[in-house]
């Protein structure tokens, strides 16, 4: 006689199980528009890199063609170099200057919430309305910058139109932007425990040594995060350079940023396949920056909670 | 791809052309420029492609190569098959690639010198250049530079323009090698032109870019030094004077004149250009397509498309378009568009020739005349990189 081995359901197991197909349900419409919005155009992007493709018609494969071409492309290693020394200031540049703002806002003024409100506002004007405006500001012969220059006998240079001083002059243009880090890091500034303080105090420990022993480690997670991200974005810098350049990357190529000249390849040459590879190398770059940050972040961030 | 004054333009168009054709009836959908490329390409790559779009020429051959766009050859029978000998041959040119037609131009460019009559008065100069030696030696008393600060330009050619809408005023459009590829380094045309550009390396340029940004991005691109009154000479087309003076400086209506720009081709010439129809592949009406783009280009319709014309500053796409009553009467009311019109026929305007690369050569001769004004490039450089560019943009 043949036996049928029965699995009993037991009641915990059901009740596990109609909570996992509860939640992936819930989880289901970010899922979808990841694999859509996200790891799709991710994988497309990277076949898309070995082939040669207008967008319309089949690709048609080219293997490293693409790679091999960027490695002879002059202007690709020009905007390669533009990126590279607009990050490299940039990025410090802005740190140092959204920290320095946010201690001077969490000091005990009058009028504090005032200055927080006209610091942070400028962050929140529409890019290419700022863009527009400092065209103006620092216009050679009207703008506001080089009329204050000559008040000191100083003739201001062509800013966003001399070859030396354009890039520069997008890196000014970036301090406009510094509301966003600032906020992060007065709230991180905030949530420093004032003990932490006193007891340097009572150790004899003056401004500038509480703010290297007490202030930076207890908000150094904060730092790292706000210097990740500065760097992807100054790595990807565009709307500033092609909202105020024509031709783009003018001049002379001094502002033919990464993304400027992939968005030429892309979207006005149509040179998809060449785009995909240079979007994809860009991915590897930002990734390579990033881990090597977050490895190297163990020697200077400290976490108050971290068992080390 | 349209806004203000242009985007109000072709609304009237549609709305006219659905009031008169019951049997078609067209839906306008207006894209920002920036994204109508590839908005244009996603459409056709997911088979719901729109039955008319307007593009830029420069794009076409690129296009017309790789089959994004249809020629227009199967429906040029019964009323149309006369559309192509009706244009005018610039206009034509525009549209055909590989001989065969795949566009049709709603309007035509056409540019010519402008000059500020009060600033040739100042300084003591009675009539405008005829050549380009009398041109530079004009607008060198034009110039206004004091403690390092522009206030006012003689002429600079390629600020707003690069080196291609200077091309035909020296036969350096189409310079081609025998296998068919760009050869502006062994052009004389193109060399010409190179020399020329150079020899305004000694103003600052620079300065005048940014006067001209400045200037451009307050008016959404309607402003420039030279409707602002601050600028002697400019090569700018019909819609400079009749369009964007009006409306953004009435200091200056009646302050300006219009002479051809002085050439070494020996008569009239202009660089063709225009806005273009195109029937893209896979579009559901290719027939009634057709229909649409010609009403717009004007074939049996002149009348009512050259009415529009003066409001936007275009030239007529045929010479019966020329002829039309409400052409001639703009014409009538402004001497000054006489210039504009009678290059349309010079057999001495051309039309760059449709390739797959160039748009390309297009950016390559913006950039290289750039690369001329910063005195980054010889002239001699930047002809070779103009060629490097054209001739390997074919890739990924």
């Amino acid at each position: 006689m043949a036996s049928t081995a029965v699995h009993k359901v037991t009641p915990t197991r059901l009740i596990r199980w109609r909570q996992t197909r509860l939640g992936l349900l819930f989880i289901s419409p970010w899922v979808i528009g990841f694999c859509v919005f996200y790891l799709y155009p991710f994988f497309a992007t990277l076949y898309y890199s070995f082939t040669t493709f207008t967008g319309i018609g089949n690709p048609v494969f080219k293997g490293l063609a693409n790679y091999s071409g960027l490695l002879h492309d002059a202007t690709f290693r020009t905007a390669l170099f533009n990126t590279f020394y607009y990050t490299i200031i940039e990025v410090p540049f802005s740190t140092a200057a959204a920290l320095g703002l946010a201690l001077l806002l969490n000091m005990n003024v009058r009028g504090q919430a005032v200055y927080r409100t006209l610091f942070y506002i400028p962050s929140i004007v529409p890019v290419v309305a700022s863009s527009l405006i400092f065209v103006w500001i620092f216009q050679p012969s009207f703008g506001i910058v080089n009329s204050l220059l000559s008040d000191v006998h100083i003739n201001g240079p062509a800013w966003f139109f001399s070859i030396p001083w354009s890039k520069p002059t997008f890196i000014l243009l970036g301090l406009w932007g510094l509301g966003q880090p600032m906020v992060i890091y007065l709230a991180a500034l905030q949530g420093v425990p004032k003990e932490m303080y006193e007891v340097a105090l009572l150790e004899g420990a003056g401004p500038w040594q509480r703010l290297r022993k007490v202030t930076i480690p207890m908000i150094s997670p904060i730092i790292l995060f706000n210097v990740i991200l500065s760097l992807v974005l100054s790595i990807q810098y565009f709307t500033q350079a092609q909202v105020i350049e024509s031709p783009s990357g003018s001049p002379g190529s001094s502002t033919m940023f990464y993304v400027t000249y992939y968005y030429q390849q892309a979207f006005t040459d149509l040179h998809l396949g060449y785009a995909s590879a240079m979007a994809f190398l860009l991915f590897i770059l930002v990734l390579i920056i990033t881990v090597v940050l977050l490895k190297t972040s163990r020697r200077w961030v400290y976490y108050e909670n971290e068992q080390r | 791809m349209w806004s203000g004054n242009t985007l109000t333009l072709l609304s009237q168009m549609v709305n006219k052309f659905n009031a008169t054709h019951p049997k078609i009836h067209v839906t306008e959908s207006n894209i920002p420029s920036a994204t109508g490329d590839a908005k244009l390409l996603s459409e056709i790559a997911a088979g719901d492609p729109p039955d008319v779009f307007t593009e830029w020429n420069p794009v076409l051959g690129e296009y017309a190569a790789d089959g994004t766009i249809q020629s227009m050859a199967p429906y040029l029978t019964g009323t149309y098959s006369g559309v192509e000998k009706w244009l005018y041959p610039i206009a034509l040119q525009g549209g055909e690639y590989g001989g065969t037609l795949y566009a049709l131009p709603m309007g035509m460019n056409s540019w010519a010198l402008y000059y500020n009559k009060s600033m040739l008065k100042a300084a003591g100069i009675s009539s405008p250049p005829t050549t380009l030696a009398q041109l530079y030696a004009d607008q060198a008393k034009e110039w206004k530079i004091s403690g390092g600060k522009l206030k006012q330009i003689g002429f600079y050619p390629s600020y707003n323009q690069g080196m291609e809408y200077f091309d035909s005023f020296f036969g350096a459009v189409n310079c081609f090698d025998s296998s068919g590829k760009y050869d502006l380094t062994s052009c004389p045309g193109a060399q010409a032109e190179a020399k020329f550009l150079a020899s305004y390396d000694s103003y600052p340029y620079s300065l005048v870019a940014a006067m001209a940004t400045a200037y451009g991005g307050v008016a959404g691109g309607d402003d420039d030094p030279f409707v602002a009154g601050k600028e002697g000479f400019a090569m700018d087309g019909p819609w400079e004077g009749a369009q964007n003076i009006p409306v953004t400086n009435s200091a200056m209506v009646g302050n300006f004149g219009v002479v051809p720009f002085p050439n070494t081709v020996g008569g009239p010439s202009t660089f063709g250009q225009g806005n273009y129809n195109i029937i893209p592949k896979g579009a559901a009406h290719p027939q009634q397509a057709l229909e649409f783009i010609a009403w717009l280009a004007g074939y049996n319709n002149e009348s009512f498309m050259t009415s529009l014309y003066p409001k936007g500053g275009w030239m007529p796409t045929s010479p019966a378009g020329a002829a039309a009553p409400a052409f001639q009467a703009w014409l009538k009311a402004n001497p000054w568009l006489n210039v504009f019109i009678e290059q349309m026929s010079s057999p001495l305007s051309v039309t760059p020739k449709l390739t797959p690369t160039e748009s390309e050569f297009f950016t390559a001769e913006a950039t290289a005349s750039e690369n001329i004004a910063e005195r980054s490039d010889s002239w001699q450089q930047a002809l070779t990189y103009i060629d490097q560019q054209a001739n390997s943009g074919a890739g990924g």
